[in-house]
């Protein structure tokens, strides 16, 4: 019979994964239609985070309110985004230019200087310091399930996270614009020349990605009671090195890749001081890079 | 004016306005602040143009110089307080070390291509903070370490301000002009050849993974210094100047002052550190600053300040004294 | 000797033959063509030679050292050189830088040597270089950057990149691509000129007038397979050929 305790970290390492790979499917579905790393995605997630604080601390709504106006900001922030910072360099629309090099570096530097303008922004509103999150919205009641004990965060990011991405897979399979994320994703000019609006996908996709982001900002930050403009940089990191590890561009791979970081996090926790826990997630990323190039699960890597 | 006369008087300027003119500025208002300010400049101007290096001239995106930055300063520290070693000797071997570890850390990743090995360097870069916060038996952690002597040779302190700035000057500057040799030859033009086309570099006989594991040791060695420099003259260090935000700090400070110009890194230095400065009424707006004035340029002046002048100057200096020169003369290539 | 041997050379693409057992010579001096319609494995073949993919099955060799499995930059130093189908100067760099980068890939240069260093080296690369825009007739915009050359223009500079690597073995590929026909003209001249100089020469091309023109010696790649080896006029009758170009209005 397990150890409880390690029946425990399993389960927190699963949230915690599950948290990972919603924002990872936002960095995945991001690249694959552009081919280029959002930098700024891990500030959609504070933004995330910080809105639903502000909802809860004015107006104290449901969870499920909170949720659902996260999820608005969360697209908003997105659309924002993506005309802020990346739009501007897709100043010809074919291909070679769609994902050509030199355009990829400058829009990896306008999200990274993107990131740091909105990081600083929310410290010049709120502080830099952990804000003050009311207790009762605190997702971490403890449950006994026979041997261990889980909180109802769990729970909650577990089911939250399952629903999501079930819409997410219904929507990329089942719906005209799924559709059209998929094929911008494969073939940017083919499918501007079938019709496609691939601006408009681009930022449909930004809204789908900065929309499960930013839910597992305000997610996380009510599981832990941790709310600070710098929460999403480590998160961010993680997550990106699942979407590296599923394949750059495989969805599934990313959630996959999301919950055994979480889980290796959890369980290297109950070894070593948790101020290591990024080290794994850097290590599992230089293993990624160096020896399986094609990502873990085979999705395969575009040749710059 | 000839093009070679031109060039002189642009270094005897910069040599005047360093070597003169900034010093007589130092000892008139003779205030801690100004030195603590200049040297800072200086420090940073050496740390944008090891980044040059390897992310302007070879082109390969670095996102964690800030970490080679830190292995320098530790290193300095760690001796100076472990075994009293002296700056004359701490400085070199402090570049070595960060040298070293830059190898170690390029072996492995070198072969990645361009945005995966930028991701690389952002992991190791972190993994290196991670050892610098967090191993407290070496490093005292986020406590830092304070160093016990300050800049001396053979025993003789130069003391705190007017012998220190110059110090750091002259090391800068020479540092500076070992750059401009580097990258203003020859060799110079196989790293732009990595930057425009590496696959086709390969082709024309250059070994690619050689040379980027090179200029990457290179640079790294050029941080560690400008580490040693900061723990020298600041006399403590923490973990927290060796984290991402300086990584990113750096590279906006190539990105601004156009990547591909030695010049342009070091105004871009000089701006993104007096700056902010020179704006301290506006408060907590300085970090804010970074980030928005590396957007504005890269969508309004993506080449940077100097990028399209130094360019065109660059470019013009090749053909003039190349072609004066006949290859009889000094062609200035090297 | 031969200087190029290429002996049953294979390269597989899951299971798919993309060069399928391939083999022959080229002597110093020589001034061949390599042609075949679009998908012949022209590209691949030429690929495996220079070090760009890895061999299947078969060998290489070149100067009698078997070069399989090599990277490029060691066979280019062997004295291979070539240009590219789709043009790849450096399009930030001068013509002169250019041409530079391929003299500098042989003669060698260390950042050490480049800093506190004479400038033995650079006198060399100097002159290689200059020595290649003269050929080429560049060397009166050897300051202009690369990148405001014309198409025409450009083709010349990555040749004289070429050249400056004072190569034993000169690798074209297809340098007719969009030139006009007076354009071709002045280039098989070239051509023709640089292998009297005494450089062997390669030519993979499209282009049927440029080769049939110019070249001594044409050999014909089909669906990975070698199906022609001979003389121009010999080649030019082959029915194995005529039917491989069935369709293609070259000839």
């Amino acid at each position: 019979m397990i150890d409880p305790y390690y029946l425990q970290q399993l389960v927190i390492g699963l949230s915690l994964g599950m948290t990972y790979a919603l924002i990872a499917i936002g960095f995945t579905l991001i690249f694959g239609v552009l081919n280029v790393v959002n930098f700024a995605h891990s500030e959609i997630y504070t933004i995330g985070a910080f809105a639903g604080l502000v909802l809860i601390t004015a107006f104290a709504p449901p969870l499920a309110i909170v949720l659902f106006i996260v999820l608005a900001v969360g697209a908003f922030a997105g659309f924002g985004l993506e005309r802020l910072a990346f739009k501007p360099f897709r100043r010809f629309s074919d291909e070679a230019s769609l994902k050509s090099r030199a355009m990829r570096e400058s829009t990896l530097m306008s999200s990274l200087a993107m990131s740091i303008i909105v990081r600083e922004a929310l410290t010049l509103v709120f502080g830099s310091q952990f804000q003050q999150v009311p207790l009762a919205s605190l997702i971490n009641q403890p449950i006994a399930i026979g041997p261990i004990t889980i909180v109802s965060g769990d729970i909650i990011i577990f089911s939250v996270a399952a629903v999501m991405l079930g819409g997410l897979q219904y929507l990329l399979k089942h719906t005209r614009i799924g559709l059209s994320i998929r094929a911008v994703s494969d073939n940017p000019t083919g499918a501007k020349y079938s019709g496609i609006n691939t601006d408009r996908t681009i930022i449909s996709t930004f809204a789908l990605g900065s929309m499960m982001g930013a839910v597992a900002g305000i997610l996380v930050g009510l599981y832990y009671g941790a709310i600070f403009p710098a929460m999403g940089f480590e998160p961010g990191i993680k997550a990106f090195v699942a979407m590296v590890m599923g394949g750059l561009v495989s969805i599934p791979g990313a959630v996959i890749s999301a919950l055994i970081l979480g889980v290796s996090e959890s369980m290297a926790t109950t070894f070593v001081s948790s101020v290591w826990s990024g080290m794994v997630a850097y290590s599992f990323l230089i293993l990624t890079l160096i020896f399986f190039p094609q990502g873990l699960f085979g999705g395969g890597r575009e040749r710059v | 004016m000839s093009e070679l006369s031109r060039r002189n008087l642009t270094w005897l300027c910069l040599l005047a306005i360093v070597f003169v003119v900034a010093p007589a500025f130092l000892a008139y208002f003779d205030q801690g602040y100004f030195y603590q300010l200049s040297t800072l400049a200086l420090i940073f101007a050496l740390l944008a143009a090891s980044l040059h290096l390897v992310t302007g001239v070879s082109g390969l995106l670095h996102l964690g110089q800030a970490a080679f930055y830190g292995v320098g300063a530790y290193v300095a520290a760690l001796l100076s307080i472990n075994y009293e070693v002296p700056f004359s000797v701490g400085l070199p071997l402090a570049g070595l070390g960060a040298a070293a570890v830059a190898v170690l850390v390029a072996l492995p990743t070198m072969r990645l291509v361009s945005i995966y090995f930028a991701v690389a360097t952002l992991a190791i870069g972190q993994m290196i903070y991670l050892v610098l916060l967090n191993w407290v038996g070496l490093t005292e952690g986020p406590n830092g370490l304070v160093l016990s002597s300050g800049i001396e040779f053979f025993g003789y302190d130069v003391g705190a301000r007017i012998g220190t700035y110059f110090v750091v000057a002259v090391i800068v500057l020479f540092s500076l002009w070992v750059i401009h040799r580097l990258t203003h030859s020859y060799y110079g033009n196989a790293l732009r050849a990595l930057r425009e086309d590496d696959q086709c570099a390969d082709a024309m006989g250059i070994d690619t993974v050689r040379l980027k594991v090179g200029i990457f040791a290179v640079s790294a060695f050029f941080a560690g210094i400008a580490g040693a420099l900061w723990a020298y003259t600041t006399g403590y260090i923490s973990p927290g100047d060796f984290n991402f935000a300086n990584s990113i700090l750096i590279l906006a400070m190539v990105v601004v002052g156009g990547l591909g110009s030695l010049p342009g890194a070091v105004i871009g230095a000089l701006l993104l550190i007096l700056l902010p400065e020179a704006l301290r009424g506006v408060g907590d707006f300085r970090n804010i600053m970074v980030g928005l004035t590396m957007f504005l340029v890269i969508v309004f002046v993506p080449k940077g300040l100097m990028g399209e002048v130094s360019a065109l100057a660059f470019f013009r200096s090749r053909f003039a004294s190349a072609w004066q020169g006949g290859g009889g003369g000094k062609v200035g290539w090297r | 000797m031969n200087l190029l041997e290429v002996d049953r050379v294979s390269r597989y693409f899951d299971g798919l033959a993309a060069v399928d057992d391939v083999s022959f010579a080229i002597e110093k001096g020589d001034l061949v063509g390599l042609i075949g319609p679009n998908g012949a494995g022209k590209t691949t073949l030429f690929n495996l030679i220079s070090g760009f993919q890895p061999l299947s099955g078969g060998t290489v060799r070149f100067s009698g050292r078997t070069v399989d499995g090599k990277k490029p930059h060691a066979i280019a130093r062997l004295g291979m050189s070539r240009t590219f189908q789709n043009l790849r100067i450096f399009p930030n760099m001068s013509v002169f830088d250019n041409t530079s980068v391929g003299a500098v890939g042989i003669v060698g240069q260390s950042g050490w040597n480049a800093v506190f260093g004479t400038a033995a080296r650079a006198e060399t690369i100097s002159r290689r270089s200059w020595a290649a825009l003269e050929k080429v007739g560049l060397a009166s915009v050897a300051g202009d950057l690369a990148a405001n050359l014309s198409y025409g223009k450009r083709k010349y500079l990555e040749i004289a990149r070429a050249l400056a690597m004072e190569p034993e073995l000169l690798i074209l590929d297809e340098p007719a691509a969009g030139l006009n026909d007076s354009e071709t003209a002045e280039l098989a001249a070239f051509i023709k000129t640089l292998n009297a100089e005494g450089i062997t020469i390669m030519l993979v091309e499209h282009d049927m007038t440029l080769v049939m023109g110019i070249c001594r010696r044409v050999i014909v790649l089909a669906s990975g397979r070698k199906i022609g080896d001979g003389t121009p006029e010999v080649v030019r009758a082959d029915p194995a050929v005529l039917e491989a170009y069935l369709g293609t209005d070259d000839a």
